[in-house]
């Protein structure tokens, strides 16, 4: 019976796969890279009309674009329309980044990128790794999500991405937690029991808000019946954008934000 | 199948005719405006299941209740309740379904264009049945739980470790998806089907993409069609393969868990490798599909499949065949026939409870019409049947879309869609759940209104009525292989 198990499959050796190809490896997310190059005022315009969740924009004097990951589903739009100048994102380093890191700007004169003061990025105090050491406990908090993020959560558990060789285990109660994955936009029937999971979690904690709708509501953040994204009810230390993010995003998302989060 | 134009006009003795028919089974009830801004109830009935009829009726402020006559309609009735402020006349459960005690009384949201104002009065206490007697204790459970798992509450009454009765308190995920729906272009709203249930993804935009291309007359390419089934049933392969895992998990079976969990990661990458998306979103539009096989990718689709059904098989054999399986999953968390259809239960709860219904037979759509679809039944109605129910249907989505890789058909993916276009239609698809059924009305290309029916929201109630005499420890076992969604039942 059980013995049976290694003959299942002609290919029965480890799937597990390397760190080295987990990080940030962002393929089959449909998240969008912008070739500087290519980009053009009249591909940016049709770019920013075409975005469907309002991810791409144009400033003012439409002289710069802003991509912001935290509001994009991937739904690949502009891939079609973009004539070369967006392309599927084969790495996304934004995954565990705090908000304002999901936006990156191009000047479509030149077509470069503007790279902004990256002093929130910067790796902060050791303090947190050093309390946690290795052992993070992770309570996921499903805020009002439509379960796509928590199908790729449960995926890095399997013997593909096996996330407690990192130290990681998803624990049943947030009094045993470090660490918050928050999914969903908080919806106005889950936004207390949000708040009071947050209480429940003790001191130091990390807060990190899963896929488009915890980051910036998705496409709910109009609804009657939605609060906002997860930063509105409680405080939100990293992201890791995607709709939903692949589980290779959410390991480099979560190692990245407990390496880079600073003393509260 | 689908059915376009405007429901038969009918009055509420019609309706009570209607569904008072042994042969008829409860699909919808839901309400939409008319020009004037008068809630009309639209009634969908399944009549053996051959015909989906549809009857509509205007709506006073009150309306006879059907849910004496079909317990089915309960739920549907306490939405459409909150939705529009319609009171159903001796509805045996009239407290509010999708708003919680933080909500204002007079919100009707699909009533008005406008969003509810903040709440104005002190939260009240949801009144959950109390059961009474000498060593009953209250289990309350949720909304968050202990797993990986969404949102709801269960309150469980027992005695020791029997369970004498549980209530469901759901829609925590409620997002006012429905609403959302008004005003959207009809190819952009696929992203929104898509975001109603994630792992069901693919049904719910084929579904909403099959009741527009009814509403506007448009016919699918036969290779977009195919390529649709292809997409549904290697979800629900994925569905089904991760739910056995996770019955094994439930009884403390871990190995097969973890196979399943490598198969099913199996299953995505190859979806990735193939539509660039590991769970087929932004593929299906109205229409057609978005994205083309090429023949690597078929051929890769081809050997992949092939050697995950093959694991899956072997796996479920063990697994079927293990002793300590066949102790836990037999005879527990039983759902009678008798309960499955007075509840209107779909899917593989059904088939497990004796009931040999199938959209994808019974009502064929797209690729399926002229396809002959093997439905698995059994009669125990308990874990194992629901279990089995699973592993067979695996088996017949490998061979269906073996069959359909074989003789892909050539041609367009896709039929244009026009931008201005009216209609109304409805379109039901047998999503990894059981029925999935959209019913959109569109004016100049736009969304006026969109009912989404989904299997879990048809099924939760039945949840309960398989709970008595079991043990509380068997709940999460119980509750898996039902396996439903809470933001499909919630939107």
């Amino acid at each position: 019976m059980i013995f049976d198990i290694p003959k299942l499959s002609a290919q029965s050796a480890s799937v597990l796969i390397p760190v080295e190809s987990l990080k940030a490896n962002a393929a089959g997310s449909r998240m969008p890279e912008i070739v500087g190059s290519r980009l053009t005022p009249g591909i940016a315009q049709r770019l920013a009309d075409i975005c469907p969740t309002g991810a791409i924009t144009l400033d003012d004097s439409r002289r710069r674009l802003t991509l912001d990951y935290g509001e994009c589903t991937g739904c690949g739009d502009c891939m079609a329309a973009g004539e070369g100048a967006v392309t599927e994102a084969a790495s996304l380093a934004q995954c565990g980044a705090a908000r304002a890191a999901l936006l990156r700007r191009w000047d479509l004169e030149s077509g470069a990128e503007i790279t902004s003061d990256d002093a929130g990025m910067r790796a902060a105090a050791d303090e947190l790794r050093a309390l946690l050491g290795r052992a993070l406990n992770v309570r996921e908090v499903d805020a009002g999500s439509c379960n796509g993020c928590e199908q790729e959560i449960i995926a890095t558990t399997s013997p593909y991405y096996d996330l407690e060789r990192f130290g990681i285990h998803f624990v049943a109660s947030p009094k045993h937690a470090d660490m918050l994955l928050v999914t969903g936009p908080v919806t106005r029937n889950m936004a207390e029991a949000l708040r009071q999971t947050y209480e429940a979690t003790p001191a130091p904690k990390l807060v990190v808000a899963v896929g488009a709708c915890a980051i910036s509501g998705g496409l709910f953040s109009s609804s009657y019946a939605v609060e906002g994204p997860v930063e509105k009810v409680i405080p939100v230390d990293a992201c890791i954008p995607g709709c939903p993010p692949t589980p290779a995003m959410l390991l480099s998302g979560i190692l990245r934000a407990v390496r880079e989060s600073s003393r509260k | 199948m689908s059915a376009a134009g405007p429901a038969m006009a009918a009055t509420f003795a019609d309706v009570t005719r209607l569904l008072q028919s042994p042969r008829v089974r409860l699909v919808a009830v839901f309400g939409s405006l008319d020009p004037d801004r008068r809630v009309r109830l639209h009634y969908i009935a399944d009549e053996d299941r051959r015909e989906y009829r549809r009857l509509e009726c205007l709506a006073a402020a009150r309306v006879p209740s059907a849910a004496a006559i079909t317990p089915a309609a309960a739920w549907h009735e306490r939405e459409v309740a909150d939705q529009f402020g319609v009171v159903f006349e001796n509805h045996p459960d009239p407290r509010p379904l999708l708003f919680h005690e933080n909500w204002p009384g007079h919100a009707h949201p699909l009533l008005s264009g406008q969003t509810p104002v903040e709440v104005d009065r002190p939260p009240t206490e949801y009144r959950f049945l109390k059961v009474q007697g000498t060593g009953v204790c209250e289990v309350p459970v949720g909304p968050v739980h202990a797993g990986i798992i969404e949102p709801g509450h269960f309150r469980f009454s027992v005695v020791g470790d029997t369970v004498l009765h549980l209530e469901l308190r759901h829609f925590y995920t409620h997002k006012g998806t429905e609403k959302l729906f008004e005003g959207a272009p009809v190819l952009r709203a696929p992203m929104l089907a898509e975001s109603v249930s994630g792992d069901n993804c693919f049904a719910h935009a084929v579904a909403y993409s099959q009741a527009v291309e009814a509403a506007l007359g448009i016919a699918v390419p036969p290779r977009g069609a195919a390529i649709r089934l292809i997409g549904l049933e290697l979800e629900r392969m994925i569905a089904h393969i991760a739910d056995v895992g996770a019955l094994c998990g439930d009884v403390g079976f871990t190995v097969p868990a973890a196979y399943t969990a490598r198969i099913k990661e199996s299953l995505l990458q190859l979806s990735a490798r193939t539509v660039a998306t590991r769970f087929w979103r932004g593929i299906a539009v109205p229409g057609g599909v978005k994205r083309d096989l090429s023949d690597e990718a078929v051929a890769a689709l081809r050997a992949g499949i092939a050697t995950a059904a093959g694991d899956f098989a072997v796996l479920a054999r063990m697994v079927l065949d293990t002793p300590s399986v066949q102790n836990r999953f037999e005879t527990t968390g039983v759902l009678s026939q008798e309960a499955a259809r007075d509840l209107g239960v779909v899917g593989p709860a059904a088939r497990a409870s004796g009931i040999d219904f199938d959209v994808r037979r019974d009502h064929p759509y797209g690729a399926y019409a002229g396809r002959a679809v093997e439905v698995p039944h059994y009669h125990y109605g308990d874990v194992l049947a629901r279990a089995r129910v699973r592993i067979d249907e695996t088996r017949i989505s490998a061979d269906l879309i073996a069959a359909c890789l074989e003789s892909l058909p050539a041609g367009d993916i896709a039929t244009p869609v026009t931008s201005d276009g009216n209609g109304e239609a409805f379109a039901a698809v047998e999503s990894p759940r059981g029925e999935l059924a959209y019913w959109v009305r569109i004016r100049q290309g736009r969304i006026a209104r969109c009912h989404i029916k989904s299997p879990s929201f048809q099924n939760w109630p039945a949840l309960p009525l398989a709970m008595p005499g079991n043990i509380i420890a068997d709940f999460p076992l119980i509750n898996k292989s039902f396996n439903l969604s809470y933001s499909g039942c919630d939107r």
